[in-house]
């Protein structure tokens, strides 16, 4: 680590230095680590932290390898490992009193009076991604790959694939792709009736089939500038309700919760995603701007902003401040509750995700390459805020003295190295 | 069949746009700037990843990155 040094004075480290100095402590770099002659191959290692205040937490290291073929060619293998911790709200409303609630693994959780009641869950995940580029000619290039991930209650099995042409004196890039994946659910002690007091009808798993589909196109607009449009189609059948949520039953004399139902949903969803961006040199810095218009037949639509502002140190170095601005519309099955007595529809949730909401994220990365390690540090912060519809009109009695949506905080903090050898 | 239809035409028009925009040609000795890895499209792809990992779990929304990806029983 370097340190400025004046005479008579006491040393003084930089904040670069600082940074450099915290990022190491953390992901624990040897530094005996040193540069070879001739790069061909790639280590990326990712760490995520993540925590929600009060509820979630997730810890998930990454490992990427990357190996370069002759002619062009790559392949790479990812293995991922989340460990997922904490409480996330069961659907149900509060009450008036202190509410206690076992997951379906035996954790007991207790709710304070007007808190949202959570339910705890431990999980952990094993993914294993692999990708295989090869260049079809001096235009034309195809990705193949494929993934398998596993938790305690979920299993998903798929392939992708994508072919990139290069048209109109290379100005324009068109993509074309797609992929598969076979998907299970299988809940814990076992898959309850929808809509129902939580009726086991099934013990064993249930399909979900994912179909994806993307048409890409990306275009050099000047010396400095590249924009893009992407448009994806996901076509989602199978079992796609939320097994563990519920939705609760409200006195209709003062809005207590009296009892729950279980959450069902549709067994199809298409959804349809365009996104905007375009990547802007500016003398040094660079611009990042993307725009996504989201809409589903949950009749679920959303605006996403993200923006990225990349300010290079020096050769070794950039901080690259971010803002990115969500908000969803909810689906048309989204209930805050049931009244007592009242007819229930086909489908309904009460899961806030799908109710009508906001996330504000910002945050910052920092990157450098360190004078005694060979390769590059990669450290980025984000705080997420998101915000609920707490007072709902069909809220009645007790009900609308809570907020039935709190917002809740995020902070999530990525630590990566990568390096060449 | 008609939703695909629609689809394709939505993205034919969407890459007309693009055709049209910016008609000015780039010349191969012009896009110094272009070619450093920064001004690509997604510079990070492991932090992109991470990113749409915790906004897929978080949201309702998904799409318009890319094709395929690992599942997850997050959301």
């Amino acid at each position: 680590m370097r340190l400025q040094l004046e005479p008579g004075k006491a040393p003084k480290v930089s904040l670069r230095d600082a940074l450099h100095g915290a990022a190491l402590a953390l992901l624990m770099i040897p530094a005996t680590a040193q540069a070879q002659s001739t790069p061909s191959d790639r280590i990326d290692v990712t760490s995520l932290l993540y925590g929600e205040q009060g509820r979630t937490e997730v810890v998930e290291p990454v490992v990427r390898f990357t190996h370069l073929l002759p002619d062009g060619q790559s392949v790479s293998a990812q293995l991922a490992f989340d460990v997922i911790t904490g409480a996330s709200p069961s659907g149900a409303l509060p009450s008036g009193t202190v509410q206690t609630r076992t997951s379906a693994s035996g954790h007991v959780i207790t709710s304070k009076a007007g808190q949202i009641p959570v339910a705890p869950f431990h999980d952990e995940r094993v993914e294993l991604e692999g990708t295989w580029h090869k260049p079809l000619n001096r235009l034309v290039s195809s990705d193949l790959g494929f993934h398998v991930s596993r938790e305690k209650d979920y299993q998903s099995l798929g392939i992708n694939g994508k072919v990139s042409t290069e048209l109109m004196r290379r100005l324009l890039t068109v993509t074309i792709g797609g992929g598969v994946s076979h998907d299970t659910v299988f809940p814990t002690g076992g898959t309850p009736a929808g809509l129902s007091d939580g009726t086991i009808v099934k013990l064993g798993s249930n399909a979900k089939n994912v179909t994806n589909v993307l048409l890409g196109a990306s275009r050099i607009v000047s010396r400095q500038w590249l924009v893009a449009v992407n448009s994806t189609e996901t076509l989602e059948r199978g079992y796609l309700t939320e097994p563990y949520k519920v939705i609760s039953i409200m006195s209709h004399v003062n809005g207590t919760p009296i009892g729950e139902l279980t959450d069902k949903r549709p067994s199809t969803r298409n959804r349809s995603a365009l996104l905007l961006s375009s990547v802007y040199h500016l003398t040094d810095d660079v611009l990042y701007t993307s725009y996504r218009y989201y809409w589903d037949t949950w009749s679920i639509r959303s605006h996403t902003i993200d923006l990225k502002y990349r300010h290079d140190l020096g050769d070794d170095s950039y901080i690259e401040p971010l803002f990115r601005y969500y908000q969803q519309s909810a689906a048309s099955f989204y209930t805050v509750g049931f009244v007592e007595g009242a007819t229930l529809p086909d489908f309904a949730t009460s899961d806030y995700r799908l109710g009508r909401l906001r996330t504000i994220t910002a945050g910052a990365t920092y990157s450098f390459r360190p004078d005694f390690v060979t390769g590059e540090i990669t450290l980025r912060g984000q705080y997420m805020r998101q915000f609920g519809n707490g007072s709902p009109s069909n809220a009645i009695g007790i009900q609308r003295n809570f907020d039935l949506s709190p917002p809740v905080n995020i902070v999530a903090v990525v630590l990566g190295y990568s390096f060449d050898y | 069949m008609i939703k695909m239809t629609r689809y394709l035409w939505r993205f034919i028009a969407t890459v007309a746009l693009l055709l049209v925009a910016g008609c000015a040609t780039v010349q191969p000795w012009d896009r110094d700037l272009l070619a450093e890895k920064k001004m690509s499209l997604n510079p990070s792809p492991m932090l992109q990843a991470v990113d749409e990992h915790i906004y897929f779990s978080k949201e309702a929304s998904m799409g318009g990155m890319d094709a395929g990806g690992g599942g997850c029983g997050c959301n």
